[in-house]
Order: structure tokens, then C-alpha cells, then sequence
């Protein structure tokens, strides 16, 4: 038998899925060339003109599915699709050579479409080489239909699938059905990518950039899909089975049990009304956050509008997704956070040594004025809905807040100008997520209307540590006294200042946390759509006072250890009603 | 014929997005419509044509638009190529 191997990817959907291989195999469809009759010569060329025809009803109807499924926002590739295979030009050429040299449609076709993919990867520019892809995608569907071939295709996948790519093309990742794929892995794609966010829409747990993922399995045989912690067994041992079994029967009926608090208002059994906002990435995730029963939208990341399209998507396409998740949420506040993007990612020849502190985030919004200035009249346009608030990533300096306030006040006034309407009253905040700006945060009290604590870089910048490097994540940790303490200096300046803070970090969502959290005064706590039912659970059962006691005594602990282990006992003396989530 | 250098301006360049825009809007005129850069010419009705180009933002091209609507073709699609749309 076969050893038990553990492959390590990128978590892109969480859950866990256990199910059979079935491979999505992108082989490039064989051409041969054939000699055709004069005669026939018409005909060939009415074939790619069917092809193309049929072609073209395919790529509008994945379009139309994505539309629903997922965003309008996000099916513009497909547009870009269309375009390339309506191409009069390369049309044309195909037809003259057809007549010219007397050969089939589908090698004069593919020869023409590889000259073109053959210019367009010699280009410098990443972007312009990835194209390739798109135009591939759409000569191999042309080369389908004029051979009239089914392409294995994962519609196809029978019930229990877990389906297995070295890449899954845009067109194709649409066409998952979820009623029989359990989990997806593939060789290539991130967190950002295509296949994720489908899965992400879908619930379906994905693992991604699995090296050499093809070569260690075959179809139909079993693996486990491990989105959370972003791993694949492949020829699982019977314990592992187990384990990964019992885990996915304890997560049912934790949901089964915590299901009915979807519905319940978010509050201590003492009746304080806390935010548990959902933090979501693109617009069908909203559908997740009230189907969880999210009060809000309490931290909307834009950067996936940016990285989809691998470009900066336009004013007018910005708006369309604000402006339909602030109805989608009405009235219930939605955060909306501009883009927290590092340079790199928006200028190919751009590298540092030190992204985490370098050009990212309001940094490359502040130099670069009218990227920035676009994004944020898209936001102005959408808060009519008088529901949307904004919030800027990555503060640290008192001078960033003050130059961020003239450069929204200057679009503000050119919407005056000409006359566009928007929310005079909305509200403005920063994420506090690096030391300075937690230390400074009763200066910076007075300029905003709230505060948001990114916990998890706020952890990662105070105890100086990379938790993507192995070899010291394990330093990195939430329920550090140096983090909690400034957590603490964080909200009582907010209070002072008479605004409010909330947190919307892993912590938010961390049942161990909730207590001391909400003790230690915070007003929103912000978290995946799915972590929202228990959260609400913990609050309805746990009290102000006693909370306020427990956060007055975690904050004399000297390591990490201690405090977690101090609120293990905690709760456990005060609320034993949560241990069983914990 | 009109024929002019400009430099692009968009600010992603001719990507996808754009280059479609660029074609949708010179397939209404009846002129016809090249693009021209480092010597290559390719026509401006073509999208696959214009993304082989790959022109980054900064990137200098000839436009050239020669027929019966040219100054109208000229002036629309320059403003594409300049991010003025």
C-alpha cells in the first residue's frame, strides 16, 4: 500500500472535504492538417463560421452565469473573450488562407491563433504574456466545436468529486456544481485567483498552488482536502480518515446546534449590543453574511476589484459593486476599505526589499492621487444609500490621516460642483493595525469618526514577526500581552474621543477572545461570514460586568500562554455555557 | 488621412478592458483605423491585433485613421488612448 502523503498549498476555501479524484485534464486539443478539395473550400470556411457561432453562444452563457453566480464586475474577461473570437481580422485571415492554401479550418485556425500567442508572449509585460491564456481558452473552445469534441469538462464530475487541475481556465471554474464537487486542488491560482473566489462563492473548500499536484494522484482514487489549513492527503491512513470524519461530524452539528443564533440580535445576556459584522471580499459573500446574520458589512476589502482584472478597475465598474452591496445590506452599515494593495502588485517593474514595510496601502493611495481619488468618488457615489462608511488601511502617521481628509474633501467638492450627490454625513475611520497608530490613537481620535483594529497585522508589526515564515510563526501570536495592551489603549482612546472602535482581525471571531474583548469596552467585532453564529452565541451568554473583570485580569499576565490559559479558566468558571465552542 | 504620434496615457495601457473599448468605438466608423508601434502595424478594428502590440502605459504610438469619418475616428480614439474617455 501506498504511503500516506501530506501536500502543502495555498487555503483558498475553507472546510474540509474528503472525496474521489477526478482530474480536469486542459490537454491542448490535437490538429492535423488535410488537404481539402477546391470544391469543399466553401464549406470549410462556413465550418469556422459555425464554430465561431457556437462558440460564441458558450461564452454568453457562462457569462450569464456569472452575472448571477457570482458578479457582474467579475465576468468582464468573458467580454474580453468574446471580443478576441469575433475578431473580423483574424476571421478573415483564417479564410483566406483557407482558399490560399486548400487546407482544414481547424489547422489554418490554430495556426493563426498561434502566431498571435506567440507575439503577445515574447512581450515584456506579465500582463500582456497572461493574455495568452485568454486567447488560448478561447481557440481550444473554437477547436471543439469545429471537431465537434466534449471536451472533459468538470460538469461532468460525479457526485463526491474533489476536482484536481493543474489550472481550471475562468470559463471552466464557473461551471462547478456543487451538488457534486466536494473540494477543489490545483496546481496553480492564490488566494485572488478565479477558481477561489468561485469556491469561496460556492462554500466549496479549495486548496491552491500545490506543486507537482498532478504527478502524486490519480482519478478516482481518495484525498481529503484541508481548506482551513490549506493541505491535501493524498492516499489517506484509516486515522487520518477518522480524524478528518469526526472533525467534519463535529463541525455539522456545531452548526446544527448554533444555526438558530443566526437569527438572534447581537447581544450580552445583559442586553449590550455588540456589531458582529461580516468581513467579506466581493460581492456574492454578502448573500453568506446575512444568510449568518451579520449585522453589517464591517470590513469590504477591495483589493480583489483591483487583482481580478489585473488592472484598476474604473470608476463606473467601482460604483456598480458599491453601490449593489450597500443596497444589498440597507440599512445596515457597510465599511468599505480602499485599497490595501502593495506596490508591487500595481507596478510590475516595482520591487522591495521589504513589502510588509514598504509602498503599500495608503502609501501608494497618497502618492498615486488619482488612482486614489477614483475610488473614492466611486464610494462618495454609492453612500446615497446612507449606509456606507469608509476606512483607510495601514495608518501610522498623524499627517497621513490629515492628508487623506483634504484629498476626500477635494472630491467631495468636485461631486458638489457638479452637482453628484452623496452622503454629506459619512462616516470616516482607520484601520489601527500598526504600533504607531495605536500609540497615537487619542491624537488620531479627533479626526475620525472610528477605529478599526486589524489585529492580525497589528500582532504581526508589534512582535516584529513574518507568521508566513515558518521558522518563526510560532512567535506570532493574538493573545500577546504587548497586543492586548495596546488593544486596551486603543479603545479607551477611542472612548475618550467619543468614537467607536471595533476589531476585525482573527481575533474578532476567536470565541476565547469574545469576552475579553468586549471587556476590555470594544463595540463591533468584524469576522468571516461563517464564524458569525458562534461569536453571537458566546456574546448572548456571557455578561458586561464580568467580562470587564476578566479583562482588568488578563491585562497582568506576562506571556501569551498565561492569558490564554487564564481565559480558559475564565470562562470556564464564569461561562461553561461556551467551552463546547471553544 | 490623418496620422498622429501620441503617447499612451491610459493609465494600464491597451490592456483587455480597454482595447475593447478602443475596438467597439472604431468599428463604428467606416475609416479605417491602424495602430502603429515600433514599426509594427496592426488594425485598430482588431482586438487580438492591438493586444499583441502590448502597449504599456507611456508607450509611444502612430494612430492613423483614413476614410470619410477620419477626423471624427481620430479625435474619439485618441481620447481612448490618452485615458480621456
Amino acid at each position: 500500500m501506498t504511503k500516506e502523503k501530506i501536500l502543502r498549498g495555498v487555503p483558498a476555501s475553507k472546510g474540509i472535504a474528503i472525496g474521489n479524484v477526478f482530474i480536469y485534464e486542459a490537454r491542448e486539443i490535437q490538429v492535423f492538417q488535410t488537404p481539402i478539395l477546391s470544391i469543399y473550400l466553401n464549406e470549410e470556411s462556413a465550418r469556422l463560421e459555425r464554430a465561431i457561432e457556437q462558440t460564441k453562444k458558450e461564452l454568453t452563457e457562462i457569462r450569464k452565469r456569472i452575472n448571477q453566480e457570482i458578479g457582474e464586475d467579475f465576468g468582464q474577461f468573458l467580454e474580453a473573450q468574446i471580443m478576441m473570437l469575433e475578431d473580423r481580422e483574424i476571421i478573415d485571415t483564417v479564410k483566406e488562407r483557407i482558399f490560399s492554401e486548400k487546407k482544414n479550418a481547424e489547422y489554418i485556425y490554430h495556426q493563426v491563433i498561434s502566431e498571435y500567442a506567440q507575439k503577445l508572449s515574447s512581450s515584456t509585460d506579465i500582463y500582456f504574456q497572461e493574455r495568452v491564456i485568454d486567447i488560448k481558452d478561447v481557440a481550444q473552445r473554437v477547436l471543439k466545436n469545429l471537431l465537434g469534441l466534449t471536451r472533459t469538462s468538470v460538469i461532468e464530475a460525479p457526485p463526491g468529486s474533489i476536482i484536481v487541475a493543474h489550472d481550471l481556465p475562468p470559463s471552466e471554474a464557473t461551471l462547478i456544481n456543487p451538488k457534486n464537487v466536494l473540494g477543489i486542488a490545483m496546481e496553480l491560482g492564490g488566494r485572488t485567483s478565479h477558481t477561489a473566489i468561485t469556491a469561496r462563492a460556492l462554500e466549496i473548500p479549495a486548496v491552491l498552488g500545490i506543486e507537482g499536484l498532478l504527478s502524486r494522484v490519480k482519478n478516482g482514487e481518495t484525498v481529503i482536502v484541508d481548506g482551513n489549513r490549506g493541505l491535501l492527503v493524498t492516499n489517506p491512513s484509516s486515522s487520518r480518515i477518522n480524524f478528518y470524519e469526526t472533525m467534519k461530524k463535529k463541525t455539522i452539528l456545531v452548526e446544527k446546534a448554533l444555526a438558530p443564533y443566526c437569527e438572534l440580535p447581537p447581544e450580552t445576556r445583559d442586553g449590550r449590543h455588540i456589531d458582529i459584522s461580516a468581513n467579506i471580499e466581493f460581492f456574492a459573500e454578502a448573500e453568506h453574511a446575512k444568510k449568518y446574520g451579520a449585522w453589517g458589512i464591517g470590513l469590504f476589502r477591495t483589493e480583489f476589484l483591483y487583482l481580478a482584472r489585473k488592472g484598476t478597475p474604473s470608476e463606473e465598474e467601482q460604483f456598480k459593486v458599491y453601490n449593489a452591496l450597500a443596497k444589498k445590506l440597507k440599512p445596515h452599515p457597510v465599511i468599505i476599505r480602499t485599497f490595501d494593495l502593495g506596490g508591487d502588485k500595481i507596478f510590475s517593474n516595482y520591487r522591495e526589499a521589504n513589502p510588509f514595510l514598504g509602498w503599500r496601502a495608503i502609501r501608494v493611495c497618497l502618492e498615486e492621487k488619482e488612482f486614489f481619488k477614483k475610488q473614492l468618488r466611486a464610494i462618495l457615489r454609492a453612500s446615497v444609500n446612507k449606509n456606507i462608511k469608509i476606512m483607510f488601511p495601514m495608518i501610522a502617521t498623524f499627517e497621513e490621516v490629515k492628508r487623506i481628509k483634504l484629498i476626500l474633501n477635494e472630491v467631495k467638492e468636485e461631486l458638489k460642483s457638479k452637482k453628484v450627490e452623496f452622503d454629506e454625513e459619512i462616516q470616516i475611520g482607520i484601520m489601527v493595525e500598526t504600533p504607531s497608530a495605536a500609540i497615537l490613537s487619542s491624537q488620531l481620535a479627533g479626526e475620525v469618526d472610528f477605529f478599526s483594529i486589524g489585529s492580525n497585522d497589528l500582532t504581526q508589526y508589534t512582535l516584529a514577526v513574518d507568521r508566513g515564515n515558518e521558522k518563526i510563526s510560532q512567535l506570532f501570536d493574538h493573545y500577546h500581552p504587548s497586543v492586548i495592551k495596546l488593544i486596551k489603549e486603543v479603545v479607551d482612546s477611542g472612548h475618550n474621543g467619543h468614537i467607536w472602535v471595533g476589531l476585525c482581525g482573527e481575533l474578532a471571531g476567536d470565541p476565547l477572545a469574545i469576552p475579553l474583548l468586549v471587556g476590555l469596552g470594544i463595540d463591533e467585532l468584524s469576522m468571516s461570514p461563517s464564524a458569525i453564529p458562534r461569536a453571537k452565541m458566546v456574546l448572548r451568554t456571557i455578561t458586561i460586568p464580568t467580562c470587564q473583570e476578566i479583562a482588568k485580569e488578563a491585562l497582568k499576565y506576562r506571556t501569551a500562554l498565561e492569558v490564554k490559559k487564564f481565559l480558559r479558566r475564565a470562562v470556564h468558571k464564569n461561562f461553561p455555557g461556551i467551552e463546547g465552542v471553544i | 488621412m490623418i496620422k498622429e504620434t501620441i503617447t499612451i496615457l491610459n493609465e494600464n495601457g491597451l490592456h483587455a478592458l480597454p482595447a475593447s473599448r478602443f475596438v467597439k468605438l472604431a468599428e463604428k466608423f467606416t475609416s479605417k483605423v491602424e495602430i502603429i508601434k515600433d514599426g509594427i502595424k496592426v488594425s485598430g478594428k482588431s482586438i487580438m491585433g492591438i493586444l499583441t502590440l502590448a502597449c504599456e502605459k507611456g508607450a509611444k504610438v502612430t494612430l492613423i485613421c483614413n476614410g470619410k469619418d477620419e477626423k471624427e475616428a481620430f479625435n474619439a480614439l485618441k481620447k481612448i488612448l490618452k485615458g480621456q474617455d
